[in-house]
């Protein structure tokens, strides 16, 4: 009898399997470098461009984190509150009729938050650290911070809506963490107060001083 | 309960089977949602709300009286995490698993969302303003003595607003109602000290005797006693605390005791006596009322050996102070006041009164202190339900329902009262009985204040407030409907209160000087108030006044041998769920009982001796039948059990309250014969006797115990010595 209780379950694990082949189910993408993701519809088409891109192309050069602040302080980016957005525009008449920010206070006045879409998604077993990085990057090695936020999302101040641009694979992300990265500039002196030898030796030091080390890779890091 | 046939090694492999046909399909990529999940922003957020990052709120854990405070861990505007507050002197930032699970009551998916009226068996979703004119509409033309209002034990400022609305009714029927409570042990104790509810310092201690009372597990302020027990071990002087435990039935204190001692049930009174006799230091009337209590007699009427009897007693001269506790066990007796009051007087005989048993401190507002709940008031209420003489009853924090004996016939008293109003969470079977169904904020959304009647070092009010917005729209506080009805008969007084919030403001802002917050600003002194989730006051305190005396102090003999019911039915309180009303929290359900391990289901403890009597081994199905009904409930051979006793647990065997209590197990309370203590008029819990009959069907039973005893890693970590060939009585 349960003979026949596990040949079913069974036949219908693998029914289950090739349906799920069938369906339009997310399959793993192809390891390329410049993958694009999906283009999404948002519920108000935000222009990036207007706001992060360079001022001779008609952007207004605002810092990723003045919208983003969650950024520097979490472990996810989050999206701005509405607040954010109105405590601007409230203030530029010039586009206030137009009907993406009509729309934006139709929402504020309903008090209403905005369904965006997400664009950037891991899956739930791992755990992508923004603040980490940016203070790795941007605060202790003084890097732009159009150029770091860019590794992962892509020439963000060119697009109008946000699209993902990287695959965000592990092993797209293991790419970056194999690189050397500085640790000790010339003189010696350390960036940032961590140490940064992750593997089991220490990392070689140039004539110069210089010390330059891989990014973590311990499987805890990422996989919690 | 889980049949046999298709076994553990079947089920895995077709688990293997189907598990390993679903992997394979690649299906395991589908948690990355780019471009389909929504990902919603805060309209407006507070600094301090940054996504990922956990914010604290401190509160008043609700899920027993003990008042242990709690501070909550909320991410994303939810609470996820219930921790304790470390500074609170009660629990000193730890909790119990009952605690922890306070947020399964929240997210409960079983809860209550709507008002509702009964209309025939069906309860149709009715709106607030509707519920409110329908009790008005009820009460009009009622006089206040045919109205009563049942709750469990309330303290605070709910306290105060329901004597409020009671004295606008001019009702003057409170009846105070917890299942399982101290009520013989206030009463004995007020008599032996001068207080309800004195300070046991178990720390101070270096012998504590307890008398079933179960302080690790569920006495009183188990979180607070653990504690101080943990002291106790690390020693006084450098003598590591010893523990006797003398009960019928192993608790998980009795499990932790160095000397556990079966007693025959009812005899703990006899026990105490023959110590004082045995100690031979009582003179005038005390020694006069244990001299007959010699060793030999005392040892034949409770089981416990004359060479015991001396050991103990050579302990007790040895090492001082110590300590002897009354629980449960000893109190659950038509002469339980007795059993307490000879306990008592064993402490007088020691001196540990003003050492180990110290003044209470209270709340300098008696006004707010505890109304603590009893079962004499269960039965008063039953008997005036019986009369007819109600024609309204509210019902708050109690399940008499599920909780009276069934011969008590509380539930056909209830229907002949032509109006009743339950406050619920869940519907409950008390709530199932209800002409009106209001719902209740969980106790993670509401506003209050909590006395605890335990109060382990200075006076404290606890503070409740919400860990997060309201998950149901139409759930209301039980403060905010309690000042909603009150405005109902007198708008005027409380009409500067919008909501029971402003009222609880007001009031401590009131008292603000005596709430230590003289020349503060009201708004810095709120605040300051709401983040520490207490308020720490000088408290009043009393006296300990009871003078040892034996007067009064007459023990029955041992029950005689009953043939036709033999043994001794003794409703075990576990741990977590208590009187069953948290039972619908499936952890609590999930976790295993302490000394049997038995998840999700009830079960009887036999003693391994007594099962082979009776032809039962594990898992066997048996009946349990007393005076006033059965019940058939799987058997567990147990040798932490009186050989003439039997136990169930209580809690399981919920017919209503959700999906997770519903039909798990089966519910004592039904079978308990309505004996009551004689002084106090308590139920007495263990007084019930039954037999046992097999039923020829026979379970799996399951539990986290291991099968063929203690492997781990392969290596024998505990010999297992067959169940019968234990005595657990044995130093250890």
């Amino acid at each position: 009898m349960y003979r026949f209780i596990s040949l079913s379950i069974l036949l219908l694990g693998m029914l289950t399997a090739t349906s799920c082949y069938a369906a339009d189910a997310p399959q793993p993408t192809q390891m390329t470098e410049d993958d694009l993701g999906p283009a999404i519809e948002q519920p108000i088409e935000f222009p990036h461009f207007r706001h992060a891109g360079d001022r001779d192309k008609g952007g207004m050069e605002i810092n990723c984190m003045y919208c983003h602040t969650y950024a520097r302080r979490s472990a996810v980016a989050g999206i701005p509150p509405l607040q954010k957005c109105i405590g601007c525009h409230q203030s530029i008449e010039s586009v206030r009729e137009s009907p993406r920010i009509k729309k934006l206070f139709e929402y504020w006045d309903a008090k209403k938050a905005i369904p965006w879409k997400k664009v950037h998604d891991l899956p739930d077993f791992v755990r992508f650290n923004h603040e980490r990085h940016i203070e790795r990057f941007i605060m202790q090695q003084n890097r732009p911070f159009q150029e770091v936020c860019g590794y992962c999302h892509g020439n963000v101040k060119e697009m109008k809506v946000a699209r993902r641009q990287k695959l965000l694979s592990m092993g797209w992300c293991v790419t970056c963490h194999q690189k050397d990265h500085l640790v000790r500039v010339a003189d010696g002196k350390a960036i940032g107060t961590q140490a940064y030898w992750y593997s089991m030796h220490k990392p070689p030091v140039d004539a110069s001083g210089i010390v330059k080390a891989k990014g973590p890779n311990d499987c805890s890091v990422c996989h919690k | 309960m889980m049949n046999s046939g298709f076994d553990r090694r079947d089920f895995l492999k077709v688990l293997g089977w189907g598990g390993a046909t679903v992997a394979l399909s690649g299906c395991g990529n589908g948690s990355v949602e780019d471009g389909k999940e929504t990902v919603v922003s805060y309209v407006e957020a507070k600094d301090y709300v940054i996504p990922s990052i956990s914010v604290y709120f401190n509160s008043t854990c609700a899920q027993c009286d003990a008042g242990c405070s709690i501070t909550g861990r909320i991410r994303e505007g939810r609470v996820l995490k219930l921790e304790g507050n470390p500074d609170s002197a009660i629990n000193r930032g730890k909790t119990c698993g009952l605690g922890q699970a306070g947020v399964q009551h929240h997210y409960n998916p079983d809860r209550v969302r709507e008002p509702l009226l009964r209309t025939g068996d069906k309860g149709e979703a009715i709106s607030w303003d509707k519920a409110y004119a329908l009790i008005a509409e009820k009460l009009n033309g009622v006089q206040g003595e045919e109205i009563a209002f049942l709750s469990g034990g309330v303290s605070g400022h709910l306290k105060v607003l329901l004597g409020n609305y009671l004295e606008s009714l001019g009702s003057r029927n409170h009846y105070v109602y917890e299942a399982i409570a101290p009520a013989v042990l206030r009463a004995a104790n007020q008599k032996s000290y001068g207080a309800e509810m004195p300070r046991f310092s178990i720390n101070k201690a270096k012998v504590v005797l307890s008398f079933g009372a179960d302080f690790l597990g569920s006495w009183i302020s188990p979180v607070h006693f653990s504690q101080q027990y943990a002291q106790f071990r690390k020693g006084v002087d450098g003598q590591r605390g010893v523990l006797v435990q003398v009960e019928s039935k192993m608790t998980l204190t009795g499990a932790n005791a160095d000397r556990w001692l079966p007693v025959r049930p009812g005899t703990e009174g006899i026990l105490a006596l023959g110590i004082i006799n045995a100690l031979g230091t009582a003179s005038g009337d005390i020694a006069a009322a244990v001299k007959d209590y010699d060793k030999q007699r005392v040892s034949k009427d409770t089981g416990v050996s004359a060479e015991q009897i001396d050991k103990i007693a050579a302990l007790l001269k040895a090492r001082t102070p110590s300590l002897v506790l009354v629980g449960g066990a000893a109190e659950g007796y038509a002469h339980g006041s007795q059993n307490a009051a000879a306990i008592n007087l064993l402490n007088h005989v020691l001196g540990n009164v003003g050492k180990t048993i110290g003044v209470p401190v209270s709340v300098p507002f008696p006004q707010m202190s505890p109304a603590t709940g009893n079962t004499a008031a269960l039965q008063a209420l039953n008997n005036s339900l019986a009369a007819g003489k109600y024609k309204v009853l509210f019902s708050y924090a109690a399940n008499p329902v599920f909780t009276a004996p069934t011969v008590m016939k509380f539930k056909d008293n209830l229907a002949k009262v032509g109006f009743k109003v339950v406050f619920a969470h869940y519907l409950d079977e008390t709530a199932l009985q209800a002409d009106l169904v209001l719902p209740l904020d969980s106790a993670l959304e509401d506003w209050g204040t909590q006395v605890p009647e335990y109060l382990a070092e200075g006076a404290q009010i606890n503070i409740q407030q919400p860990l997060m917005e309201k998950l149901h729209e139409n759930t209301r506080g039980m403060g905010d409907i309690l000042l909603a009805l009150v405005k109902q008969r007198r708008a005027d007084a409380y009409k500067d209160f919008d909501d029971y919030y402003a009222y609880l403001r007001n009031a401590l802002l009131q008292n603000k000087d005596a709430l230590g917050g003289s020349g503060v600003d009201d708004d810095y002194f709120w605040n300051d108030t709401l983040s520490k989730g207490i308020v720490k006051l000088a408290g009043a305190t009393g006296n300990l006044s009871g003078t040892a005396s034996a007067v009064g102090l007459t023990l029955p003999p041992p029950a005689a041998a009953d043939t036709q019911y033999p043994l001794q039915l003794i409703p075990s309180i576990n741990a977590s769920l208590r009187d069953g009303r948290h039972t619908n929290q499936p952890w609590l359900q999930e976790s295993p009982d302490p000394l049997t391990t038995i998840v999700w289901d009830s079960w009887v403890e036999i003693h391994p001796k007594k099962a082979a009597e009776l032809g039962i081994v594990e898992g066997d199905i048996v009946e349990v039948t007393g005076k006033n009904g059965s019940i058939k409930v799987q058997a567990y051979l147990f040798p932490g059990i009186h050989p003439d006793a039997i136990s169930i647990p209580l809690g399981r065997g919920h017919e209503a309250m959700g999906r997770y209590a519903k039909g798990y197990g089966v519910n004592p309370f039904q079978i308990l014969d309505a004996v009551f203590d004689k002084e106090t008029g308590e139920l007495a819990m263990h007084e019930t006797r039954v037999k046992v009959s097999t039923t020829g069907q026979r379970v799996i039973v399951i539990k986290d115990e291991g099968p063929v005893g203690g492997k781990q890693m392969g290596r024998k970590i505990a010999v297992r010595v067959p169940s019968n060939k234990i005595d657990l009585s044995k130093e250890i």
